[in-house]
């Protein structure tokens, strides 16, 4: 069963008096538990794509459906809170922050509080293996740590969706490896959706399906 | 118990902090200053009217403040004594008079003469001689500041007071009035004998106070039926007609409320800049928020709380420069006066300026497009 559904979605931008169809009509599944990597070259699209399956943009129309709810565009951030982890390219971890706070802060957004968050975000912290290193910065941390980290923090708080743009672009050759695999494990262990944007050969080797977007569309 | 967030960012980048809190230092400092030093000048305006335990001034027409006084019939006091509901009436002189000093200088001197000192409770800190001598002869009493414009002196020497000398029998301190000319204390009589041509027969001033249960509108009503030609004031609304005379006549309120106003403005400024940059370094934070699961109400709660966080260390840091500018003050005869109340809305008025300088960020990260946290 589809625990993310697209159906015809569009999207289009405006630049000054052009309008530019991005996504021309997009039909798209994942499956509970199932990894796929979404790959396309510069300017196909994926990055928009993905940004409307992680409910961060609304379509020009069409539907999407997450965890069998429908994506309104008024409640897409209870949406994300809900049903979806990110990870990021760039990390984006809160420098200020600690790897296990930054894991804790993010269950405090979805509404976890006090000790619950502080034992979930430790349990997913040694999960990813950073037990040793969970109180150190982002900064005291390597690019391999640190994405350990927001996949910990995508982790928390059960979202049955995981979303990674590029998860292993910003890293070396050994730590992308080594972050697949973690992510596979993680997302097989708990049935977790697992949709991968990459240009990374070595996500095919984790992924059960691959789907190429060119121009917008899925081909 | 949530992760702080937005105290962490703040204390994340000290030097920002540091900043940041210095422009809110700034400007609290400057506004208990200017505030101080106004409400301190303005205490000295009024300083003997709120001294002296009178309910009720009589004045000369459209005096205009306890310094210049202008006089009429000393027997006026008999109307007043005989006015129903009053327990005591006596004759005040206020007069400027010149004094001769040992240097061969002459000085000003502003000169108070009671017939009877001892029932307004006035000057309060007498720290040598007795009051009650005055009387006694050519003496007089003076306050310690006019050491500063006359040198020192002591009690037993001779100041020659419109040419002619009197015998210091003591010594105030804190009695002081805003022209900043040195308080003086004689004798009724003897300041008439001073300056025979304008004060001979003439008083300045009648202090009043009333008989317990007395009501002070009856009264005044009645002394003003009296005196038609006279004012006659309670001791708050004369207190407030002399200060507001200095505050207009000077521009020493709107010279306050300018610098009050720069003051405030810099530390917007300063505020509003330096936590407008720190958004916009962490606009991609404040957009990983959002993306989430975050709405703009968690953000504005963080901006919020770092606009509180440094408008209360600002507070405390200028309160403490503020209040060690007071000995600083005081040994240059600078009154620095800072009432609680006046704490308490430096507080709420910085909490509210820093609020205030937020608002810009709040309008930024309105703004913001989740979708940035994909781009590289």
């Amino acid at each position: 069963m589809s625990i993310l559904q697209t159906r015809g979605v569009k999207k289009h931008f405006t630049e000054g008096r052009e309008t530019v169809t991005v996504l021309k009509g997009i039909d798209f599944d994942v499956d509970r538990g199932e990894i796929v990597a979404l790959e396309g070259p510069s300017g196909s699209g994926k990055t928009t794509f993905l940004s409307i399956l992680g409910c961060i943009l609304a379509p020009s129309s069409g539907e999407v459906v997450v965890d069998g709810k429908p994506a309104d565009e008024k409640h897409l951030a209870r949406i994300r809170r809900q049903s979806l982890g990110f990870v990021f390219q760039q990390f984006n971890l809160f420098p200020a922050l600690t790897a296990v706070e930054n894991v804790e802060y993010a269950l405090n957004v979805k509404g976890v509080r006090g000790g619950n968050a502080r034992t979930e975000a430790e349990r997913v912290i040694d999960a990813v293996g950073l037990g040793a290193r969970k109180h150190f910065l982002p900064r005291d941390l390597s690019g391999g740590q640190k994405q350990r980290v927001a996949i910990a923090r995508a982790l928390a708080g059960n979202a049955p969706i995981l979303l990674a743009d590029e998860p292993t672009a910003n890293l070396d050759s050994q730590s992308g490896t080594q972050i697949l695999e973690l992510f596979r494990a993680l997302a097989k262990q708990e049935e977790r959706a697992l949709v991968i944007v990459t240009h990374d050969p070595k996500v095919r080797g984790i992924a059960d399906r691959v789907v190429h977007i060119q121009d917008g569309a899925l081909v | 118990m949530a992760v702080d967030l937005a105290t962490k960012t703040l204390l994340h980048d000290k030097l920002r902090f540091f900043i940041t809190v210095s422009g809110v230092a700034f400007a609290v400092t400057l506004v208990f200053v200017q505030v101080g030093l106004f409400l301190g000048l303005m205490s000295n305006a009024s300083l003997t009217i709120d001294q002296i335990d009178a309910d009720l001034w009589v004045t000369s027409h459209n005096t205009a403040n306890v310094d210049f006084a202008h006089t009429f019939p000393e027997t006026y006091v008999k109307r007043v004594r005989s006015t129903p509901g009053v327990a005591r009436a006596d004759n005040l002189i206020v007069w400027f008079m010149n004094v001769s000093l040992p240097n061969g200088a002459v000085e000003g001197t502003e000169a108070y003469a009671l017939e009877h000192w001892g029932a307004w409770n006035f000057p309060r800190n007498v720290v040598d001689g007795n009051l009650e001598d005055l009387r006694r002869g050519p003496y007089v009493v003076i306050d310690d500041s006019a050491k500063k414009r006359w040198g020192a002196f002591a009690v037993g020497e001779y100041r020659e007071v419109l040419g002619r000398r009197l015998k210091i029998i003591g010594r105030t301190v804190d009695a002081k009035s805003f022209t900043t000319t040195p308080l003086t204390f004689m004798d009724f009589q003897l300041a008439q004998s001073l300056s025979e041509s304008t004060l001979r027969g003439n008083t300045t001033y009648i202090l009043v106070k009333l008989a317990p249960g007395a009501d002070v509108e009856s009264v005044r009503a009645e002394l003003q039926r009296r005196l038609p030609y006279n004012d006659v004031f309670t001791r708050g609304e004369w207190a407030s007609r002399s200060r507001a005379y200095w505050i207009e006549s000077t521009g020493l309120g709107l010279n306050m409320y300018i610098t009050v106003f720069l003051g405030c403005l810099v530390g917007i400024v300063v505020v509003a800049q330096t936590l407008y940059t720190s958004t916009m370094e962490h606009i991609r934070e404040f957009g990983t928020v959002k993306a989430i699961g975050g709405g703009n109400a968690e953000i504005y709660a963080i901006l919020g709380k770092q606009a509180t966080i440094a408008a209360v260390a600002g507070f405390a840091l200028g309160a403490l420069q503020a209040f060690a500018l007071r000995p600083v003050m005081a040994k240059i005869d600078l009154k620095l006066i800072i009432p609680t109340s006046l704490y308490v809305a430096v507080l709420a008025g910085a909490i509210a300026l820093c609020l205030g300088a937020a608002m810009i960020s709040f309008r930024k990260v309105a703004r913001i497009d989740p979708a940035l946290v994909f781009r590289t």
